[in-house]
């Protein structure tokens, strides 16, 4: 059932691209309803986790990698995940407001679905392989989202920037993850959050703890990671304040919370994930207060916020945790809701750079508003939420050393920043040159806003009320075993030494801001790094290096690839051979006969030739298929009709095939001048030919069983047929074959794909130059024409005879398919391409696709049937006239196959004759025949028939 | 009887081989390409036509069972053959430029149909 929490968005994410024609608002309304049927999902455990049992559900998945499908809830997922369903609805319906009339809002809220999907199950899933994969999710859905204004560089390089950033912290967390799962002795997280003990003891700890907060720390932009998540702001506004404040960077937190009962309270990890979190709370903050870009404001105080919170679950007290639990409340809260009112005044106003705004608290009274209270909620001033948990933040702190004046300037600098946006932006006096005149936005954008103001204000006031009970809940699910301390959320402690130091910040805050001016000046003139300066060097020496790197062994040279995949084989062959110990075989030899001797010499001899005339590609080619011939001829000899069938009808397809492709290229290949590679090439190839050779033999010398046998005895009770071959490849091997034609159908795709090229662009044009122009008059011969006519009929029955009875005797649907293609191959260059298209007309792709789909579903019939998936069926009929039948289902398996050669076939053949024709220079003869006859035959609308379309196509 | 039957057989498949062997050395011997061009077309064709004869009569007058396997390869072969011939023949004259100028003219001036391209205003008959 919790499955569904993240199985429905990210199922649902399908529908906003289909509803969007009916209207942008009944599509955002569709995505409401898929957020509201998860949160429902969601709402409707709720019970169960207060009460503390465990709701947990579990499908096995890949169970031999430890992966299962398993979810579960408690109060730290079930937080979070309500934060991410219920921030998600309000940036649904801002972002209706917010795009532009031209952006696709379909593709918009799928993409946004996909994400919230991800992040739902990020903090549901159980087992923390799967959690991996949503947060690999998280990482692919936020660059769809980040980029989503791909016209503009900024986007474009921002959600790279993101992706490099945050899924690099993927890999490491696939590393930590299984580190973690092999240290615990489980996948399961319940488990594992059981066993912190084991983990913290084991000799992986400190790999597992880096490589864990490795992840943490890029998804969460802490220090030196945080550079991502401000350029991630070129993301429109609705993405940002989703992504920054609810969701994507609090994931990197939810991990580390997540983990907290195993990882922490070790010294490394205080110091690093503590350390880490106050230099970017403090640098950030820093960098925050000088930013004139609002969301760049926004962006730093959110990295700045992240480090807090980083910071609080570092101490390792159950009661920081708590704090840290609560702030994720407050700061989603409240920053959504300042992300949106930046949005707001980027919408109305014309500008977000806060030199150019003030005053907007009179022009859009309603938006600032609720923007002064949130903002007053970041600054931590008391009656606001910010305030209560920036106090536990401090009182948590303040129980560590040196830890509290660092901390007490962070919320200082954060008071800073605060107070300066809210004065630069809605406080002060009106000005008169907004870009455009601000007023209050339709209610549409204001709503999820004032719905987060109040959530702000009513935590602020009445914080045990309302947040108490989930937070306890979320901080004890968090600590894990550890109790946490009683929590009781209130404004007023007392004069504690946290309230000391928020009134230091605050007063502390106010003077920093009084000496804005001067401050800002000196920074100008100090040495600051270029965050994305040093990135895009880091990833241009990464190219530059993988390029020297990899470039040498990827050259463009069959030839090379060729000589290193040989000479490998050769030194492993070889020494594989030398240094293990070799017997002679113990089969005795079989006689010479005489006509295996010439079959032989025949052999060799057109080898040797190809050796010396290869720089002729047709003779080459002859010579090659000299060879399939003799093949063919030994597969006779040793009783193996099938193969020797199958050996000669690929020969003649290929033959056919290359010859038409070979009229494309030079009639000669250029000359090998350098000797020296000549020796080398000879002397691989060499060794290559006698290590295939010594093979050969030393398996052909020994006995040992096969599993031949097996075949042999088992083709007609198991495969309900009596030729073996055929059984093996529709029947035993079925899944092999099947793959196979898969394999075959790509291919065709691919001549399609190559070949695509030669006919546009340098290669045509390259093509164009060594055509040569020796060409018949009559391109296609009456003599040829009719022959071949006579001769189809014939070839199709031949490949229907063997098509049926492959079963049992030599043939079958590969064989079959390859005669009828030849049968079509013929037509074609008898009568023409053209001519021949246009009276074969099934699509070859649709072959294609039949081919699988006939295979496949043959296959499926039997895990309908309840066996395996291809297992055959067959059995005996009796049909009068014909009389005893056998079928099998492996027939219609067969027939996919037979689809798929044909396709394949047909395929090529197109794709040639494409290229073809536009290498001819000339119109296809559409008509029947290219032949004039003596008499002229006529239409019955007077115009000749034959000519007249010949005629046309010349002048056209 | 039986000695009758493998008598015409055997000079069957006597009469195929001779004439398979006179094919190749035509083959191999004939000075240029049109002539040589004889001997797998005519001789050779020849030659299986009277090994699938012997087939045939083998198998329905020894073994008792027609064959009619032989018709089958007839069929092709002496469908195959002469078009082969006729295609090579068309290819040569294609491109062997001094024999096109020993050509003779064909009647009505119609042109070779290799060389010269079919005429629009051809003559209804």
């Amino acid at each position: 059932m919790i499955a569904l929490i993240a199985l429905v968005p990210l199922l649902g994410a399908m529908l906003p691209p289909i509803v969007i024609r009916s209207g942008r608002d009944r599509c955002t309304a569709v995505t409401a309803v898929v957020s509201l049927v998860s949160l429902a999902v969601l709402l409707a455990q709720v019970p169960a986790v207060f009460s503390g049992e465990p709701v947990r559900t579990s499908v096995e998945w890949v169970p031999a990698l430890g992966l299962s499908f398993s979810f579960f809830l408690d109060g730290l997922g079930l937080l979070f995940a309500g934060l991410i369903l219920g921030i998600g609805l309000l940036i649904t319906l801002y972002a209706r407001f917010y795009l532009g009339r031209d952006e696709k809002v379909g593709r918009f809220f799928a993409y946004l679905l996909l994400f919230q999907g991800a992040m739902l199950g990020i903090v549901t899933s159980d087992n923390i392989l799967l959690l991996v994969v949503f947060w690999e999710l998280t990482s692919l859905s936020s660059f769809l989202l980040i980029g989503w204004w791909s016209h503009t560089p900024e986007g474009r390089q921002g959600a790279r920037m993101a992706l490099v950033v945050t899924g690099g912290g993927g890999l490491l967390l696939i590393g930590g993850m299984l580190l973690l799962g092999q240290a615990a002795g489980s996948y399961e997280l319940t488990t594992i959050l059981a066993r912190g003990e084991v983990v913290r003891g084991s000799p992986l700890y400190l790999p597992i703890l880096l490589l864990v907060l490795g992840a943490a720390f890029t998804k969460s932009a802490q220090f030196p990671f945080h550079f991502w998540l401000p350029h991630a702001m070129a993301a429109p506004t609705p993405v940002s304040a989703y992504l920054h404040s609810a969701t994507m960077v609090k994931a990197g937190v939810f991990l580390l919370a997540r983990l907290w009962p195993v990882l922490s309270g070790t010294e490394t990890w205080f110091l690093v994930v503590t350390g880490t979190g106050l230099i970017t709370m403090l640098i950030a903050a820093w960098i925050a207060l000088f930013k004139t870009d609002l969301k760049a404001i926004l962006a730093y105080s959110t990295v700045s916020h992240l480090g807090l919170m980083t910071m609080l679950l570092g101490f390792g007290t159950p009661y920081a945790v708590t704090a840290c639990v609560f702030h994720v409340i407050n700061h989603a809260t409240f920053k959504a809701a300042l992300f949106m009112s930046a949005g707001i005044v980027d919408h109305e106003a014309g500008t977000r750079d806060i030199r150019k705004l003030g005053g907007l608290r009179r022009l859009m009274p309603v938006s600032a508003t609720l923007a002064l209270i949130a903002s007053a909620s970041m600054a931590g001033i008391p009656l606001f939420n910010g305030f209560l948990s920036k106090e536990m933040m401090l009182e948590a702190a303040a129980h560590t050393a040196l830890v509290p004046s660092l901390a007490t300037l962070g919320a200082l600098l954060s008071v800073a920043y605060s107070v300066r946006f809210a004065l630069g932006v809605y406080l002060g006096p009106v000005r008169d040159d907004y870009p455009h005149r601000p007023h209050d936005p339709p209610a549409g954008m204001w709503l999820p806003v004032a719905v987060l103001a109040f959530l702000v204000l009513a935590i602020g006031v009445a914080p045990q009320l309302l947040a108490g009970g989930i937070v306890a809940l979320a901080g004890q699910a968090s600590a894990g075993p550890v109790p946490i301390p009683e929590v009781h959320l209130s404004i007023w402690h007392g004069v504690t030494p946290a309230l000391v130091m928020s009134a230091a910040a605050l007063v502390g805050g106010l003077l920093l801001l009084a000496v804005f001016g001067p401050l800002e000046r000196v920074r100008e003139k100090t040495f600051r790094p270029e965050a994305k300066a040093m990135f895009d060097a880091v990833v241009a020496g990464a190219v530059a290096a993988c390029r020297r790197g990899i470039g040498p062994m990827h050259a463009d040279s069959l030839p090379r690839w060729l000589a290193a995949i040989s000479a490998t084989i050769v030194v492993v062959g070889a020494t594989a051979f030398f240094t293990a110990t070799y017997a002679p075989g113990t089969r005795d030899l079989l006689p010479v006969e005489f006509l295996g001797v010439v079959a032989w010499v025949l052999l060799a001899a057109a080898c040797g030739a190809v050796v010396v005339l290869h720089g002729h590609r047709v003779l080459t080619l002859i010579l090659t298929s000299v060879v399939g011939l003799v093949v063919s001829l030994a597969f006779l000899q040793f009783s193996a009709p099938d193969l020797a069938l199958t050996q000669i009808s690929v020969e003649v397809v290929t033959t056919i095939l290359m010859l038409l492709a070979l009229n494309l290229l030079p009639k000669l290949t250029p000359p090998e001048h350098a000797p020296l590679r000549r020796l080398r090439d000879g002397g691989i190839a060499a060794a290559i030919g006698l290590g295939a050779a010594g093979l050969a033999y030393a398996v052909m010398t020994r006995d040992f069983t096969t599993i031949s046998d097996y075949h042999v005895t088992q083709a007609k009770p198991g495969g309900g047929g009596t030729n073996v071959v055929n059984v093996i490849l529709v029947d035993f091997r079925g899944f092999d074959t099947f793959g196979e034609i898969i394999v075959l159908c790509i291919a065709a795709l691919a001549v399609v794909a190559l070949l695509d090229s030669a006919l546009r662009g340098a290669a045509a044009r390259r093509l164009d130059a060594v055509r040569q122009g020796l060409e018949s008059a009559d391109a296609h011969p009456l003599v040829l024409v009719i022959a071949t006519r006579v001769l189809l009929p014939l070839a199709l029955a031949v490949g229907a005879y063997i098509f049926l009875r492959g079963h049992n005797e030599p043939g079958g649907g590969f064989i079959a398919g390859l005669v009828v293609a030849i049968a079509i191959i013929m037509q074609a260059m008898a009568s023409g391409y053209a001519w021949a298209a246009s009276r074969f007309r099934v699509d070859a792709h649709a072959l294609l696709g039949a081919g699988v789909l006939a295979a496949g579903v043959t296959g499926l019939g039997a895990v309908l049937l309840g066996r395996p998936f291809l297992t055959s069926w067959h059995g005996h009929f009796h049909l009068p006239l014909i009389g005893d039948v056998e079928l099998a289902s492996a027939m219609a398996f067969d027939a996919g196959v037979f689809l798929a050669v044909v396709g394949t076939v047909l395929l090529s053949l197109a794709q040639i004759s494409r290229v073809e024709a536009r290498a001819e220079h000339r119109p296809v003869p559409e008509g029947p025949l290219d032949i004039k006859f003596g008499r002229r035959q006529t239409t019955p609308t007077g115009a000749p028939l034959t000519t007249a379309r010949v005629d046309a196509a010349k002048e056209s | 009887m039986a000695f009758a039957t493998e008598l015409l057989v055997s000079a069957l498949i006597l009469i195929g081989a001779f004439f398979l062997v006179v094919g190749s050395f035509g083959l191999a011997k004939l000075p240029d390409l049109m002539r040589r061009l004889h001997g797998p077309t005519k001789a050779t064709t020849l030659g299986i036509g009277a090994l699938l004869l012997a087939s045939m009569l083998y198998f329905l007058l020894v073994r008792g069972a027609p064959s009619l396997h032989e018709i089958l390869i007839s069929v092709f072969l002496f469908l195959t053959a002469p078009v082969t011939a006729h295609m090579i023949a068309k290819a040569h004259i294609l491109r062997d430029g001094a024999l096109q100028n020993t050509l003779p003219e064909a009647p009505d001036g119609a042109g070779w149909a290799t060389l010269k391209p079919a005429r629009e205003d051809a003559p209804a008959a």
